[in-house]
């Protein structure tokens, strides 16, 4: 009888706690929190601790898969991997190389999204590789960017307790990243003040201390009117404006034009909330701005991104302890699936894909020539594929059908491609268009590593074997690259992958997996001494000093109209986990949250003459869907929110691809849409 | 020292501690002649969860865990509902230090036979629970809304208990405790502790593992002194039967179910 | 100003209060309207989590009547009531909650008199400490 107890990191959100996987011959019983987590301190919530429940659940894909007929046929490795090989080289030699898309994965590893971009460009000979970070913090990494130099959080998860101020804007902490939440709670309990700024009631935001509820979309008139206020009330922080940043004359004058009076008439925010919640941001030591999709999921999230940059860099809240600028990334590894180059514009560590200078260093690292142009993005790719021009996608576990925007036009595209080939741990939305579906070993089935939204790297230790004949991404990738002609793809180890992507991404140039077995590290971790770097921006910015950007509210692409009057808005809610593949196969977080549903003001709800628990039709430009309406006060008067998670519902059936034109994001949080009783 | 103790003078099969490991502090399990990492009794788990996790699977064989006082309590209450084999699970005992006892306010710090660590002495009372018991009602139910507002409904509490042991958790029942939507509510706390009130050791593990920072392990201090005020009832003794068990007389009832 | 009225939750057991409650009706006594009798088969089947979520809900008052002990169709049914309901009282009271809000009490099925006073009773009690605070109580 063997028991192990093996240390590995969570597959759900971006905090990555770090907890054991009991395993009792071969078998999944439980998870034992990890006392001396750093980042959990030995907390979980409730998705971490059955985060082994879908494991071993009999949906898993177990065996590769060929479309014929109209069936899917179960096939060899040899066979499905040929069979996707010969249609990859088929379709670049009838259409070229930009004619097939690789989606990377958040929810894979370091290592193996760094293949996964390596087969792309090295092997295949495009550029376009993108992933779910399109969805959710392009905009960020765009905007943080162009601000500072470096797209990622600040500083630490840790840092969150020795607050004295926390903004959280756009981001529901408490349900979407709980152990983060429990860290402001802690920050609360020393006397720290929290100010929201979200149009719903949160968990968080009814323990606030200043809570304000603005229109979706109205940011950058709220970020701006603070800081007009700040700098009429003289609280910026002079010497830090002085000596580190550019560009201040510029902000001063478009911020000019925010007097509270307009701002209040955007934004719903009454002045005086505003101006309140400007002094005590400005005026804290240790102030900390967490944000997330309610800033970046709008046509204009690059925008509103820099905003919130400029707020910090206006007050000096940044490159100090227990202060700075924290985006809350999303999926367990969407920052490392960033890190390792899963974009269409960037190699791993940031460098630019049409910089002529580093593609020579890749061309040189890998031993191939490199497509110089930029490659589309997730979204632009999907639209591509809708008129012909894309004619092939080879998805690592990603389920486009359920998470991206407009998904009715998301099966038309994934209906015209020549060739859609899924790799993934259960059937999805997505696998049902497939013509190859590869089977994959989850989280706690390799070895590799996540990075966390705090720059992390944190190490998978398998736990237990993969079902059937499920391989990990790594080996599938290698698999794949080696029938394509490629050479560079003989790894015996995720580890030895690391040690490559170590070479050439500066970043994660000290970074391997013996170091990481025992100490915490942060990038950038450039040397193999070097004890990797909590806080960013202490010295000077990534980019040397940071850039103000004069940006201006502008209303979302799709207003409400009379045949539209609500503003739709979608989210997350505690139990579920973004397409639900994992959370509703686990019994105990279906039981809490096992249907969809609309939240709708109680006043909207009486208008209408709509009850609680009564089921009604929300309909959009694109869609509609029927599902039952939980009538709330969360939730402020002309909004209404679905959590999009239900495939029986699917809110992103609602949702306008409407793009951010730097970042490509899509306005996930506003459209409108209007309800019915059914 | 340790694998010595458990497997050659206890005659363990199984040894289960805490210990360095991956630069972290967790539990393992060995077998006899297996290697064993540092011990490190300052990151104290709550072993006796762990072991129930694991019971189902050890069969026939004989475990050896560290055990505090809090420990042996809760063993003594598992196998007084018949869901632990005593001769089974051989205790080593693990005094507490000093900084332990005064985080858990522990009056009862010294297991019956130590073989690790110094006795110490009992902490004094839990100042939060006096603080409580002075104030009056109104103020002590905002006290406990506050804090029950921050809950997010993890279970913790629930899962690292080392006497909660109901397979199908009251919790989890929509009757009782709403599912959707957090917090729970007052009836999710309530019905944990009246669940818990002639169980409870006072391990702390619910209070420890909580990530709202709930002062919970006043809470059951709360319920342990109405318990010894009402029935004179401590929990942790085997040849006690709870008072939720007993008729007037002190009669126990004939009972299949365990549950209160 | 409206005088306050309590909702009251009643759980009576079929073999003794309930039929005292019954034999209150047909003698046609006086009863206040606010309270909403729950049958069960004995007093012992109200687990206390009924009352502590009837309680966290915001009701007013919950009265649970059993048999007079020595008297239970289950011989030692209101035994293990008499042995709970104290501890669930002195919980209320630990979290703030008054714990006369709850009350167990003994009526027998000849008692329709005993019934009456009792239910009687305890709507004045509770309307004396008027509306439970956590009806206010936003989780």
């Amino acid at each position: 009888m063997n028991v192990e107890h093996v240390l590995t990191t969570c597959p759900y959100c971006g905090t990555g706690c770090n907890f054991y996987l009991q395993v009792v011959d071969g078998r999944l019983v439980g998870v034992v929190p990890c006392k001396t987590d750093e980042i959990s301190l030995g907390k979980l919530c409730i998705k971490g601790y059955n985060a082994h429940a879908f494991v071993q659940h009999p949906d898993r894909l177990i065996h590769p898969m060929v479309r014929q007929g109209g069936d899917m046929r179960r096939v060899s490795w040899e066979e499905a991997l040929d069979k996707l090989a010969s249609e990859i080289k088929r379709i670049r030699d009838k259409y070229g190389p930009d004619s097939i898309a690789v989606l990377a994965s958040a929810k894979c590893t370091n290592e193996e999204n760094y293949l996964f971009q390596k087969l792309a460009r090295a092997v295949i000979g495009t550029n376009n590789v993108d992933h779910c970070a399109r969805l959710c913090h392009a905009s960020t990494v765009a905007g943080l960017l162009y601000s500072f130099g470096s797209g990622a959080m600040t500083n630490t998860i840790p840092e969150f307790d020795n607050a004295d101020c926390i903004l959280v804007t756009g981001s529901n902490t408490l349900e979407a990243h709980p152990i983060i939440g429990s860290r402001m709670l802690r920050a609360l309990e020393k006397g720290a003040k929290i100010i929201t700024v979200d149009p719903r009631d949160t968990p968080l935001s009814r323990l606030a201390a200043i809570k304000l509820n603005q229109k979706s979309g109205s940011d950058i008139a709220w970020i701006n009117g603070m800081i007009k206020v700040i700098i009429d009330e003289g609280l910026v922080d002079g010497e830090f404006v002085e000596t580190r940043t550019t560009d201040f004359a510029k902000l001063k004058e478009a911020v000019s034009g925010y007097h509270l009076d307009k701002v209040e008439s955007i934004t719903g925010i009454p002045k005086d909330r505003l101006a309140e919640a400007a002094r005590v941001f400005a005026k804290s030591k240790r102030a900390m701005v967490a944000y997330a999709m309610g800033i970046t999921q709008h046509s204009n999230g690059t925008d509103i991104v820099k905003a919130l940059a400029n707020l910090s860099m206006v007050t000096g809240h940044l490159g100090k302890e227990s202060n700075g600028l924290n985006p809350l990334r999303g999926q367990c590894n969407v920052q490392g699936s960033c890190d390792a180059g899963g974009l269409p514009n960037l190699y791993p560590g940031y460098q630019r894909v049409d910089d002529e200078q580093t593609r020579a260093k890749f061309e040189q690292a890998w031993g191939q020539r490199l497509p110089p142009k930029p490659g589309l993005t997730l979204t632009c790719a999907v639209k591509d594929a809708l008129v012909g021009k894309l004619k092939a996608m080879i998805i690592f576990g990603e389920n486009i059908m359920l998470s991206d925007p407009d998904i009715t036009h998301v099966e038309q595209a994934l209906k015209e491609l020549e060739l859609v080939a899924v790799v993934d741990i259960f059937p999805t939305e997505t696998s049902s268009f497939a013509h190859i579906i590869l089977p994959a070993a989850c989280y706690a089935e390799k070895d590799g590593t996540f990075t966390n939204t705090d720059r992390s790297v944190r190490l998978l230790r398998k736990a237990l074997a993969p079902p059937g004949e499920a391989w990990p991404d790594w080996k599938i990738a290698c698999e794949l690259a080696k029938r394509l002609g490629a050479n560079g793809f003989d790894f015996a180890s995720p580890a030895q992958v690391m040690d490559e992507m170590a070479k050439v991404t500066p970043i994660y140039g000290g970074i391997d997996h013996s170091r990481l077995d025992s100490e915490h590290l942060r990038w950038p971790c450039p040397t193999k001494d070097h004890k990797g770097t909590p806080i960013l921006h202490t010295q000077k910015f990534t980019k040397g000093l940071g850039t103000f950007a004069p940006v201006h509210h502008k209303p979302p692409a799709e207003e409400p109209s009379e045949e539209y009057p609500f503003i739709l808005t979608t989210g997350r809610n505690l139990f579920q986990y973004h397409t639900g593949t994992m959370t509703r196969r686990s019994p105990k977080l279906e039981r809490e949250a096992p249907e969809p549903y609309v939240e709708i003001n109680t006043g909207d709800a009486k208008r209408l003459g709509i009850v609680d628990g009564e089921r009604v039709m929300v309909s959009s430009r694109r869609g509609a869907i029927s599902l039952k309406a939980a009538v709330t006060d969360r939730i402020i008067p002309g909004s209404i929110f679905i959590p999009f998670h239900y495939a029986e519902a699917p809110a992103n059936r609602l949702t306008n691809a409407a793009l951010d034109p730097v970042s490509n994001i899509p306005e996930l949080k506003v459209c409108a849409a209007k309800v019915q009783k059914a | 020292m340790l694998p010595e103790l458990a497997f050659d003078k206890l005659g363990a099969d199984l040894l289960l501690a805490m210990c360095e490991g991956h630069g972290n502090v967790g539990p393992i399990v060995i077998s006899k002649g297996e290697k064993m990492a540092k011990v490190r009794t300052d990151v104290p788990y709550q072993l006796v969860t762990i072991l129930t996790n694991i019971y189902p699977f050890i069969g026939q064989k004989k475990l050896a865990l560290l055990c505090r006082r809090c420990d042996e309590k809760a063993l003594a209450e598992l196998e007084k509902r018949g869901l632990v084999d005593e001769k089974r699970v051989l205790r080593i005992g693990l005094a507490c230090s000093a900084d332990q006892i005064k985080a858990c306010r522990c009056s009862d710090p010294v297991p019956s036979v130590v073989h690790i660590g110094a006795p110490g002495k009992p902490a004094g009372e839990d100042e939060l629970m006096n603080k409580l018991l002075a104030m009056p009602s109104e103020e002590r139910l905002k006290f406990w809304t506050a804090q029950f507002r921050k809950c997010n409904k993890c279970f913790a509490c629930t899962l690292n208990c080392p006497v909660c042991f109901c397979d199908d958790c009251v919790l989890e029942e929509r009757t009782f405790v709403a599912e959707k939507g957090i917090p729970p509510g007052m009836s999710f706390h309530l019905i944990r502790t009246f669940h818990l009130s002639d169980k409870c050791v006072e391990c702390g593990e619910c209070e420890r593992s909580c990530p709202a920072g709930i002062p919970l392990l006043t809470l059951r201090k709360m319920a342990a002194k109405d318990m010894k005020a009402l029935y004179g009832f401590v929990s942790g003794d085997k040849k006690k039967v709870s008072p939720l068990l007993t008729t007037l007389e002190g009669e126990p009832m004939e009972d299949e179910c365990h549950e209160c | 100003m409206t005088e306050f009225e309590p909702t009251i939750l009643a759980f009576c057991c079929n073999w003794c209060s309930y039929a005292g409650a019954d034999l209150a009706g047909v003698s046609r006594l006086q009863m206040p309207p606010n309270v909403h009798i729950v049958r069960v088969m004995c007093s012992a089947s109200v687990k206390p989590e009924y009352a502590i979520k009837a309680i966290s809900q915001g009701i007013d008052g919950v009265l649970v009547l059993g048999c007079h002990i020595g008297d239970c169709h289950y011989m030692t049914g209101n035994h293990r009531t008499a042995k709970r309901f104290p501890v669930v009282q002195k919980l209320l009271e630990d979290v703030g909650i008054d714990k006369t809000r709850l009350r167990l009490d003994w009526v027998s099925a000849a008692e329709g008199e005993k019934f009456q006073k009792v239910v009687t009773e305890f709507v004045e009690d509770v309307k004396r400490l008027g509306p439970n605070p956590l009806k206010e109580v936003r989780f």
